[in-house]
């Protein structure tokens, strides 16, 4: 068993794109909780009791987003009280609840998930899109940094030859829209020497082909088809209405039938999925050291 | 066999009214070395390029250029790119991507290769050239050495027959480049491949090659192995200057036997050639200690709070019109050194003086008027404008009143002159401010040896003038023949301060090479004109019977 962050891009990026896309295609209550739920354990289970900042940030948001909602929204038959002549109703906060819970879930699935795509795995997924695509995409990579130093040093360089002569506002303003310009020319005039580089090591002379660093393991093809398997299930019931819920103007629900059951505890797996391969490779760990 | 074959080949440039090469044949053969030499803008570059399909540049080619036997132009494209394999000067700008593993795999996806063919082949070249610990890092974190390493095994991965390099090594420090060239001999030795070389590095690439091709003006004025055609240059002292020190000092004393070309060689020349009587040359020392111009008292810095010192208590002191050289390794703290004392970096620990006045105390920005200049490492960054008239008229300078000739350059765009040519302009630019204090960082990266002599004459004269200048340099043989003080530098410190001759001539490593090749016969001779005139003091020994 490998940990998560070490399979397949292409199986984790539709590993997430099926959690998430669940999460915001639907309303039921639970698969709300889950998510968010799953999406909070599992940046924990990564990240350890660090970024509290991030922590606080998606809490502060998710209150934003649950009051929002009745103060600005006022169907709903259960009045709690009368604001400013507007009416908040029991309705309006729980679907304020409820789509508080949905979005700050899948920003917590979305943190993972950029924690985990490095550059490289980004590549390798735009790469089996289209080879192009992802060499674009690998120069720009490089060339925005590349761009930034280039301005620190041309502007540490004018300071030492006095550029900046005084410290006026306007004369500051007027040399560093100097230093914009030549940048420009000065990212031109590189152009060139990486698009000769380019070409004489053959770029557009034939079909590109993709290096490919990463493999399809025997445990990414499992993981691939419990993905699937749980997503299918999921689908169907959301698909069958099974897993229906109307906040307005009153709350109404149907009662979950076995397909309905089946979903929720679908999605419920799929969620704790990360959570469950982490904790079964710390575990393994712990268990070879304990023979060492 | 013949690998490469040129025929009269003449080369106009597109919107030029005389032509950059005229005539010129020469050829390789399979698995050999040769190296081109030849001033800036002599037409090395152009040759080079003509002989690779893609990088042909506009304008009016005449003669034949021959890659087994076909017309470079007609040969397919995939041919042309795997085949001729090509590495240019500036090691930054010629990797594509972000990645170091797809920077090796970019030429393969190009051609086409599939995937498992091209793991093996970028597996292999990631080992022979042990980039296995960098593979996974970002380019931006490599050294320039590492960069122009990794363009050389981005392109051997593609399976060339033969390898041409445009100055590959003149933007790497001394080690750095040592390191190429041995890699090329490597490559050379070890799978036959055959190299054609442009470089200024001569002392390095000289002795090992097979062939050596002069070009003068556009003209091919040698083509022999390098013995044979050192002989040939002696009518052109442009050139010679830029060859090994033991050919230099043997062509200059009229030889003997063989022309030496290694350390080794001109030792055993000169062992053999000439008597020892005189020892040393008359003293000529002019010092002056004046008052200080540049003072650093136990100054520590480092660039943030985790990191660790890079200077680590420095003290030091400049005095006022000296010439200052600033040698030692790659991360020793020189620039960084030049850097505060420019004030754009503040130590945590120390004082820094300028003219016995602290640098805190120079307020608003008056520190850069006349008072203190630097040219930083990356000369490019000195220039805002799209002429260089323009930009002299920025700084306000009088062309006609700076102690060298730039008129012919003014109308040109600052990026397409030559490093030398750069570094004149933009201390051209710098002097308009006339300041006291002028700090260099590498003023003679990439160039070649007669611009190097042309830099350190403007410098002396700049001196004269009582200027104090403090360069940072990696280039020995510069600061010998320019420096009045040298400075060794080492983790953040000084480890000696001496004036030049006993600098280099108590260093054993850290030296010229012609001192290297006189230490045993004759002491204190550090440059290649002391070394002519004690040689020509003590006279030739009597030709043995």
């Amino acid at each position: 068993m490998r940990s998560f962050s070490d399979i397949n891009p292409l199986a984790a990026a539709l590993y997430f794109f099926c959690v998430t896309g669940i999460a915001m295609f639907s309303s039921y209550p639970p698969v709300m909780a889950l998510s968010l739920f799953g999406g909070v354990l599992f940046f924990i289970v990564r990240n350890g009791r660090s970024r509290a900042k991030s922590h606080l940030f998606f809490f502060i948001l998710f209150m934003i987003l649950l009051i929002a909602n009745p103060l600005m929204s006022h169907n709903g038959v259960t009045v709690l009280f009368v604001m400013n002549d507007n009416p908040v109703t029991l309705e309006a906060l729980l679907y304020g609840l409820n789509s508080a819970a949905m979005i700050v879930g899948v920003l917590y699935w979305f943190r993972s998930f950029t924690q985990i795509m490095t550059s490289d795995k980004l590549l390798y997924i735009t790469g089996s899109l289209s080879p192009k695509l992802s060499l674009i995409i690998s120069m720009a990579l490089r060339f925005v940094p590349l761009f930034n130093k280039q301005s620190q040093k041309i502007k540490s360089s004018q300071t030492a030859m006095g550029l900046f002569k005084d410290d006026n506002i306007i004369d500051d303003i007027r040399a560093r829209m100097r230093i914009f310009s030549i940048l420009i020319t000065w990212a031109l005039e590189n152009g060139i020497t990486t698009a000769d580089s380019m070409s004489a090591r053959g770029y557009g002379c034939t079909r590109r082909s993709q290096f490919r660093r990463f493999r399809f393991h025997r445990s990414d093809v499992i993981f691939l088809i419990i993905t699937a398997g749980l997503f299918a299930l999921c689908c169907a019931a959301l698909s069958c209405g099974s897993l229906e819920f109307t906040f307005y103007p009153a709350i109404k629900y149907s009662k979950p039938d076995l397909l309905g059951i089946c979903g929720i505890s679908a999605y419920s797996v799929l969620v704790l999925m990360p959570v469950i391969i982490e904790t079964g490779v710390s575990l393994k760990w712990k268990y070879f050291m304990s023979k060492i | 066999m013949e690998i490469l074959h040129v025929e009269d080949l003449s080369f106009t440039y597109s919107l030029c009214s005389s032509p950059a090469l005229k005539n010129v044949s020469f050829s390789v053969r399979k698995g050999e070395f040769c190296v081109l030499c030849g001033a800036t803008g002599s037409g090395k570059s152009t040759l080079l390029r003509l002989l690779k399909k893609e990088l042909i540049p506009n304008g009016e080619i005449s003669g034949k250029a021959l890659f087994n036997g076909k017309p470079t132009a007609e040969i397919s494209d995939i041919d042309s790119a795997s085949k001729i394999g090509f590495v240019m000067q500036r090691p930054e700008q010629q990797i594509v991507t972000d990645k170091v593993w797809h920077e090796l795999a970019f030429g393969l996806e190009n051609l086409g290769v599939p995937a498992s063919e091209a793991a093996r082949r970028v597996a292999e070249m990631a080992s022979y050239f042990g980039i296995g610990e960098w593979y996974d890092k970002d380019v931006s974190e490599l050294s320039g050495g590492q960069k122009q390493m990794l363009n050389l095994a981005a392109i051997l991965v593609m399976k060339p027959e033969i390898l041409i390099l445009d100055e590959p090594t003149a933007q790497l420090d001394p080690i750095a480049a040592s390191d190429f060239i041995a890699t090329l001999r490597k490559l050379n030795h070890d799978l036959g491949l055959t190299i054609l070389i442009a470089e200024h590095r001569l002392e390095e690439t000289v002795p090992i090659c097979d062939k050596l091709l002069v070009i003068e003006k556009g003209v091919l004025i040698a083509d022999a192995p390098p013995e044979a055609a050192i002989s040939e240059l002696k009518a052109h002292p442009e050139i010679l200057c830029g060859m090994p020190a033991a050919s230099k000092l043997y062509t200059e004393l009229d030889g003997g036997s063989s022309c030496p070309l290694t350390v080794r060689q001109g030792r055993e020349f000169i062992a053999a050639a000439f008597k020892n009587d005189i020892r040393e040359l008359p003293d000529t020392d002019n010092t002056l200690s004046g008052d200080t111009a540049l003072e650093f008292k136990g100054v520590f810095f480092r660039y943030s709070k985790n990191s660790q010192d890079v200077l680590k208590g420095l003290d030091l002191k400049i005095n006022q019109g000296e010439l200052f050289c600033i040698l030692g390794g790659n991360g020793s703290g020189k620039t960084t050194t030049l850097n505060a004392a420019a004030g754009l970096i503040k130590p945590y620990c120390g004082s820094i003086k300028v003219f016995d006045k602290k640098l805190k105390d120079y307020r608003n920005r008056s520190l850069y008027r006349d008072c203190l200049a630097m040219l930083p490492q990356d000369v490019q960054t000195v220039f805002l404008r799209n002429t260089v008239r323009e930009e002299l008229e920025d700084s306000g300078t009088d062309v006609s009143a700076l102690p060298y000739d730039i008129t012919h350059l003014l109308d040109k765009h600052p990026y397409d002159l030559s490093g030398g040519e750069q570094q004149l302009v933009a201390l051209a630019k710098v002097l308009a401010a006339s300041p006291k204090l002028l700090l260099l960082d590498e003023p003679t990266k990439g160039m070649d040896a007669a611009a190097k002599l042309k830099i350190s004459s403007i410098l002396r004269d700049l001196r004269d003038n009582g200027v104090t200048i403090v360069v940072v340099t990696h280039d020995v043989e510069f600061a010998a023949e320019c420096a009045d003080r040298c400075a060794m530098f080492f983790g953040g410190q000084v480890v000696s301060v001496e004036k030049s001759k006993r600098f280099f001539s108590e260093n054993n490593f850290y030296t010229t090479a012609v001192n290297r090749i006189t230490r045993d016969f004759y002491s204190d001779i550090v440059t290649h004109d002391d070394a002519v005139k004690i040689c020509r003091m003590n006279g030739r020994k009597e030709a043995l019977p």
